[in-house]
């Protein structure tokens, strides 16, 4: 009887998660695809004929420039990210559990107010007449304010402040799991401080900080409100380029062929991400 | 892995969204940020009755853009794009006819601004403001003297402190007229002359803003730039060093009118807007509030003598000698001013 009570309730969620796969996301993407192999058409955006000019155009050497700059910005981004993320997750799943629950809480409370209101507070705090210059300059530490906004140094910092717990919650998640008994057991067999850390700790976290570096390097490459705000329309990310080719340029198809573009990068990460964590496994059985 | 699930979630929050609500009165009125006093909403309101729903846009591509996809959805009932986009969205019959027997005013207008070549009769557009986009300086860290056209902002000392407008046209308009050319060329080797005289400007650029030209001097972020007359005449509130020059090269000059979208939903409440609008005294607070210049010449008679002979707003006729209006450019020369746009933001 229970199951008969279970099963329908089974297929229902089961329809409605497809339902809303098969729709938001597979119908959008496919629009997506089908109109990056489309021309451009001043008046209707898109028409025939079918083509693979946008994807030619991409191999343009600016939009690789562009690329490999927002891929330099994403880079530096995760890594920050990472330094900051990886001893901040580890010191939160060694405190006590209500207070990691309330730490938790802390963490995700900035995403109550909208990231586009936070990235404008950010450039109040780093503007020449900002909080953090007339402050500086009030203590009598420095003379002349520091031009912080309206460069790269500014866009990293946004994108750092806006992903940092996208990287420390997969972060946390496997310290979580890291069994307090393992580092004593490598500790009672000798190794030290620096060997556990390395043989021990690092395998065991990987997962995370792969699913953290995913989580935080492709979204860094697409948030195009932060050098538009922070970096003065210059530092452009690829997220930029695509949406002034839907926006300005109204070149739809190479605008999707640039997002198309922007995907496969995040299936080969993800790729790679399964073969490493295969290669994981295949050594923990060993 | 919950806690990835909690990731996820963030990410949902993160990307955030915005609805709008639908209900029987409203007005849904499409404009550029920073170009319409709030009073005059709320009268409007308060007087007709009609709710206002307002969304803001900071350059004609955006605007048109956003009109063209939601062609059919009555998203707006009411837009103010410039005169090259007006003649563009009429060719590509994006508007609506104007009702001029449900538009109450329309005579305050100066002749010289109605039944111009972008839209003959006025049959699809009325003027709402015009203004200028020309040099501002700060006058605490520039030479006022110094500064005198165009070309200045090459000048190498005011590397880093530069700021341009986030619009591609105007942007171009400053290249191609310190070249000697008009702003409104399509000749694709004078725009690529522009692009490369341009690609020289790029090192001394610090930011390019549309949204609120103003701001970046107001933040002691640049000394130098172009910036709309409106926003140094709101920037000069805040900042009594902040001048607007007019460059020798000339100034550019534009005039943004409402439309009415194909499909607008409240095409009534539309015109009853534009008449409330064209009332003289309205199109006055709204020139003495925001420091652009009226088309309504009722309006100008109603004007404080500070605001009325206030330079920046209403230009002497010194001050337009080699003026040049913007005009739509077609689709091709647009092609061209994208790509070099795109290269020269790219670019490093």
């Amino acid at each position: 009887m229970l199951r008969g009570l279970r099963q329908p309730f089974r297929t229902g969620v089961l329809v409605l998660v497809w339902t809303w796969l098969l729709a938001l996301v597979l119908a959008p993407n496919l629009l997506v695809i089908g109109a990056s192999f489309l021309t451009r058409d001043p008046g209707t955006f898109l028409s025939l004929p079918v083509t693979l000019e946008n994807y030619r155009s991409l191999l343009d050497p600016l939009y690789l420039e562009v690329f490999l700059h927002s891929l330099y910005m994403g880079s530096v981004t995760t890594l920050v990210c990472l330094v900051i993320g990886y001893p901040f997750a580890w010191a939160l799943s060694r405190v006590a559990k209500e207070r990691q629950l309330l730490l938790i809480f802390l963490l995700i409370v900035p995403f109550w107010t909208n990231s586009l209101v936070r990235t404008y507070a950010l450039k109040l705090l780093m503007a020449t007449n900002g909080l953090i210059n007339t402050g500086l300059m009030e203590m009598g530490l420095i003379d002349v304010p520091l031009r912080m906004l309206y460069t790269e140094g500014a866009v990293i910092v946004g994108l750092v402040y806006l992903l940092l717990p996208f990287m420390i919650l997969p972060l946390y998640s496997v310290f979580d799991d890291l069994r307090r008994e393992l580092l004593m057991a490598s500790h009672d067999l000798g190794a030290g401080r620096f060997s556990t850390f390395i043989h021990v700790v690092v395998p065991l976290t990987l997962p995370g900080v792969l699913a953290g570096v995913m989580l935080v390097l492709l979204p860094a490459m697409g948030l195009f409100f932060v050098p538009d705000i922070l970096g003065g329309s210059r530092n452009l990310l690829v997220g930029n380029v695509i949406k002034n080719q839907f926006l300005d340029a109204r070149d739809w198809p190479f605008g999707a062929a640039a997002a198309i573009m922007l995907t496969l990068a995040m299936a080969l990460l993800l790729f790679t991400h399964r073969l490493s964590q295969r290669r994981l496994g295949e050594e923990a059985e060993v | 892995m919950k806690k990835l699930a909690i990731a996820g979630l963030a990410a949902v929050t993160l990307a955030g969204c915005s609805d709008q609500q639908e209900e029987a009165q409203v007005l849904n009125l499409y404009n550029w940020s920073e170009y319409m006093p709030q009073e005059v909403l709320d009268r409007f309101e308060e007087e007709i009755g009609i709710q206002v729903v307002y969304t803001t846009y900071d350059s004609n591509e955006a605007m048109y853009a956003r009109l063209k996809l939601l062609d059919d959805s009555s998203q707006y009932d009411l837009a103010v794009p410039s005169t090259y986009y007006v003649n563009k969205m009429r060719k590509e019959d994006l508007l609506m006819e104007i009702d001029h027997s449900q538009i109450e005013g329309f005579d305050n207008l100066d002749p010289e601004l109605v039944d111009q070549s972008f839209d003959k009769d006025n049959a699809y557009s009325v003027p709402y403001l015009w203004g200028t986009t020309g040099l501002a300086i700060d006058s605490d860290a520039v030479e006022e003297g110094e500064v005198t056209g165009w070309a200045d902002l090459w000048d190498q000392q005011y590397e880093g402190q530069v700021m341009l407008t986030n619009d591609m046209r105007e942007v171009f308009h400053v290249g191609l007229r310190v070249l000697g050319y008009s702003g409104n060329s399509t000749d694709p080797e004078e725009i690529e002359e522009a692009y490369q005289k341009l690609t020289e400007l790029m090192p001394s650029v610090r930011t390019f803003n549309s949204d609120a030209p103003r701001m970046p001097y107001l933040e002691g972020e640049t000394d130098i730039g172009m910036i709309w007359n409106g926003e140094a005449f709101m920037g000069k509130e805040d900042m009594p060093s902040l001048e607007y020059i007019y460059p020798e090269e000339g100034v550019i000059v534009w005039l943004d009118s409402f439309v009415i979208p194909k499909n607008a939903a409240n095409p009534e409440a539309a015109h009853k807007f534009i008449s409330f609008v064209l009332q003289p005294e309205i199109s006055a607070l709204i020139s003495e509030d925001i420091g652009y210049a009226t088309p309504n010449l009722a309006a100008r008679d109603l004007l404080p003598e500070e605001v009325a002979s206030n330079r920046t707003s209403y230009p002497t006729a010194e001050d337009m000698e080699n003026a040049e209006f913007q005009e739509d450019v077609g689709d091709e020369a647009m092609q061209i001013y994208n790509r070099y746009w795109e290269q020269l933001k790219t670019g490093r």
